[in-house]
């Protein structure tokens, strides 16, 4: 094992007597590597951070962790006993919990209920309220929650409220490790150090937190022990105070430069996509334009608001204020039809339950948009000619155009989702994660394609987690965070720049929000 | 996915908004709401007819609505849970005609009636057995079973068995227990043992647990298809028990009976204020919504408006029953956003 520990992490190693320890866990999706041979452990009484970019490994390692997933490969210790979990439940009953992003509570039943269900006290099939409620009560009093009528329904709760109904429902077991992801992203900022008052208590209590986060701030304050991701690959275990917010930022991101994207050779022209004060439930006053031959990338963390926005941009979803304009003229608001007819493409983040229609044929997929809009057909008037065109220009690797978009690998899938685009007479195309689960030659094609559609005199906007992808493409970026634009950079800004700006604006909100909240 | 997720749930919520409150309290509320309406149509039928008002009618009325509400008293818990069963009418009857030839056939009166609510449930099995181990959509299912049971009915005798049963068949159906006829007693006793069910035992709770948030049920430890299997064999034996109650009634076993019961017996469900969503619903409510259905029927009966006209009102009834449940969820999803 010790063979396998890269040696500047061999500072922080546990003790025997860890509540959890992972060994050599490996970890594959088709096409993707999502973790590779990864050493993890954790202590009673502890706080142990997981950063990582998005896609680094960090999800896959907590999920397989709560038994959410299995391991393709390695080892796993709870208490000192190999364990190997079939499921979420087994993971339960070895003392591992999860409290993730989203508040699973049952709205329609009571604080009590909630905290009791799976495991109701009772004679005979019927419910004990008392018995219940007086549990509920002693749980929540743990955690510092004296206050809360445990009557009440948990549709009434604040979020905050609903975590800690969460909390203390998993601390009805014997508890000993509590997994806790982003666990601050649905809360207020007066309500975050409640949840850290908790985390204090739990960590006298001896146990062991698990937790992943994007905010350096929290990391900072928490992380007894930071284990950083990359690529799959754990880069680092430090102890407290043993790295800068910098230093965490650098094992982040540091990785090797490659070829792997196309010489920017863009000449941007006139004005193509004209957004203005763009505003919906989750983007709010976004105004910027994109030139014909420019590509414009869009960083942010997840959640900030990159996918709705262009969806929004795109008609897909419901925008309250704002315009788009696409050379020059206005097109009407909340519909994709208008879009499409003013030149307007969404390569969608899901490929396969947005991109595709998985029953229908290569041929029937590139040409979905050439059927439904005659009038924006571009080149041959013939659908067969004008397809096996596209699938020829854009490599496509399919035996014919008759066969099945769903045997198609997932790069050759994406190919054909970009194409069905090239039929028509497209001015702006929206990508959203192009490369996301394309193993790294496809990607490499793919970078090709939207170049060349730069070149050709397209507008791209390219939402991307990938920092290297979105650096390596775009002449420009925006970042957003909490559905507004935060920050604008230009093409060759570093990776770190971007970060910091994406993250210490989410930080500085959150300070904001906060005063906000007290002059309330 | 993890960015649209994670903006839909990284919102700052307002879920003890004053609106959401009413709402929530507002169970209360939508019980006396339908009251009201079940109320408002008794005056309005009071006033269209002078035979409506009267205690007899009164009894006809309830009498008529008893399999209604007991087939509903199951509907209602497995639409809490998020199921449906489009089963019921055919079960109803199959269950009627076969504890009818079993009778006939010399088996004791009362051991006919229990293998007919028996094969109820045996039906509510398979089709929970379908929906909750081989992950089959319930509509699906039921739909099949819906076919499956009328022609079992069909299979068991062509034709009403009139001829041959015990003298005793009909003691169901018109005797009476304090004064009151015997099917308002059994549908009494059915929806308080279902009030109890869903209200109070741990079952209940976890039945709205299943149809309010079924990851969280799941990752409760709940054994969630063992309950919907639980809950479709209660809803194939409430139906198998309104067949026999109807067909002891009518004095005969039939196989054409409860054609079209299960659109009665859903909604009765959805005017009660059970949602489509799953996760809420209360019993009470069902047994108003039942009452509704019975006194559209009667009080257009006795007002003299022509039978066919019944099946439009009730159709309009029920959708506007759909249209209320899907603007109370849209204004509470509006609020959460906020």
């Amino acid at each position: 094992m010790d063979a396998r520990t890269p040696p500047s992490a061999e500072t922080a190693r546990a003790a025997d007597g860890a509540l959890l320890a992972v060994s050599g866990l490996s970890k594959s999706f088709p096409g993707v590597r999502a973790l590779h041979n990864v050493d993890f452990d954790l202590k009673p009484g502890e706080v142990h951070c997981l950063i990582g970019e998005n896609g680094a490994g960090k999800s896959t390692l907590v999920k397989i962790i709560a038994g959410v997933q299995a391991p393709d490969d390695g080892d796993m210790q709870v208490n000192g006993v190999t364990a190997s979990f079939s499921g979420p439940l087994d993971a339960q009953n070895a003392g591992i919990a999860c409290i993730f992003q989203e508040l699973t509570v049952v709205d329609g039943l009571t604080i009590a209920e909630n905290i009791a269900l799976g495991d109701e006290p009772g004679s005979f099939g019927i419910f004990r309220q008392s018995q219940a409620r007086k549990r509920a009560e002693q749980l929540l009093a743990s955690i510092g929650f004296t206050d809360l009528p445990v009557t009440r329904l948990c549709g009434k709760l604040s979020p905050a409220e609903k975590q800690a109904v969460m909390i203390a429902k998993a601390l009805r077991q014997n508890t000993r490790i509590i997994i806790m992801d982003e666990p601050t992203s649905p809360l207020e900022d007066a309500e975050v150090r409640k949840l850290f008052d908790v985390i204090e208590r739990l960590k006298a209590a001896g146990k062991g937190i698990i937790y992943v986060s994007h905010k350096m701030r929290e990391i900072d304050l928490l992380g007894d022990r930071i284990t950083v991701f990359k690529d799959g690959e754990r880069v680092a275990t430090l102890n407290r105070g043993e790295a800068t917010s910098e230093d965490l930022v650098q094992l982040m991101v540091g990785r090797e430069l490659s070829n792997m994207f196309p010489a920017k050779s863009h000449s941007p022209g006139d004005i193509a996509l004209e957004v203005r004060g763009l505003t919906g439930p989750s983007i709010t006053d976004v105004s910027f334009d994109v030139r014909h031959g420019e590509v414009l990338g869009i960083a942010g963390l997840a959640g900030a608001g990159r996918t709705e926005l262009l969806r929004s941009i795109f008609g897909a979803d419901i925008v309250h204020s704002g315009t788009v304009s696409v050379d020059g003229s206005r097109i009407g608001a909340n519909s994709v039809i208008k879009a499409i007819q003013a030149g307007i493409g969404l390569v969608p983040e899901e490929r396969r339950s947005q991109g595709i229609v998985p029953v229908l044929t290569v041929g029937d997929n590139a040409g979905i948009v050439w059927d439904q809009f005659p009038g924006q057909r571009d080149g041959a008037s013939d659908r067969t000619a004008a397809v096996s065109e596209i699938v020829d220009l854009l490599k496509v690797k399919t035996p014919s155009l008759s066969q099945r978009i769903s045997t198609l690998s997932g790069g050759n899938q994406q190919k054909v989702v970009l194409g069905k685009w090239l039929l028509t007479k497209t001015q702006v195309m929206l990508l959203d994660e192009p490369t996301r689960g394309i193993d790294v030659g496809a990607k490499r094609e793919i970078y090709q394609i939207i170049n060349d559609f730069a070149e050709k005199g397209l507008a791209v906007v390219l939402v991307s987690s990938e920092l290297p992808e979105l650096l390596g493409l775009s002449d420009r970026i925006i970042v957003i965070n909490g559905g507004r634009i935060v920050g604008e950079l230009p093409g060759d800004v570093s990776e770190e720049e971007v970060i910091a700006v994406s993250m210490l604006h989410a930080e500085r909100k959150a300070d904001t929000q906060s005063n906000a909240f007290q002059d309330n | 996915m993890a960015d649209t997720d994670s903006v839909q749930t990284a919102k700052p919520g307002h879920g003890n908004s004053g609106f959401v409150r009413l709402m929530r309290d507002g169970h209360n509320l939508q019980t006396i709401a339908t009251l009201m309406v079940l109320t408002l149509m008794c005056v309005l039928f009071a006033v269209l007819s002078d035979r409506f008002l009267t205690a007899s009618n009164f009894q006809n009325i309830m009498r008529n609505a008893a399999p209604l509400i007991i087939a509903s008293c199951g509907m209602t818990a497995v639409m809490i849970a998020r199921g449906l069963d489009l089963s019921v009418g055919s079960v109803l009857a199959a269950a009627s005609v076969l504890a009818a030839s079993l009778a006939v056939a010399g088996v004791p009166l009362y051991a006919a009636f229990l293998l007919g609510i028996l094969f109820g449930g045996g039906v509510g099995l398979i089709n929970g057995t379908i929906i909750a181990r081989l992950s089959v959509s319930p509509i699906i299912v039921t739909l099949g079973m819906l076919n499956i049971a009328r022609g079992v009915a069909y299979l068991i005798t062509p034709s009403a068995i009139l001829v041959g049963l015990p003298r005793n068949w009909s003691d169901l159906g018109t005797s009476k227990l304090a004064g009151l006829p015997m099917p308002i007693v059994i549908a009494i006793v059915v929806a308080c043992l279902f009030h109890v069910i869903m209200s109070y035992s741990t079952f209940g709770k976890r039945i709205y647990a299943i149809g309010g948030n079924e990851e969280a049920a799941r990752l409760s430890g709940i054994n969630v298809p063992r309950a919907l299997i639980l809950l479709y064999v209660l809803c194939g034996t409430t139906a198998a028990i309104a067949g026999i109650v109807l067909s002891s009634r009518v004095g005969a076993g039939d196989p054409n009976i409860g054609v079209g019961f299960e659109l009665q017996v859903i909604a009765a469900v959805i005017i009660g204020g059970t949602s489509l969503s799953g996760g809420e619903g209360r019993i009470i409510g069902t047994v108003i919504g039942a009452l509704i259905i019975a006194v559209l029927g009667n009080g257009l009966n006795l007002a003299g408006v022509e039978p066919f006209w019944q099946w439009v009102a009730q159709g309009i009834v029920l959708i506007a029953a759909i249209i209320i449940d899907r603007q109370v969820q849209d204004g509470m999803r509006n609020v959460k956003k906020g």
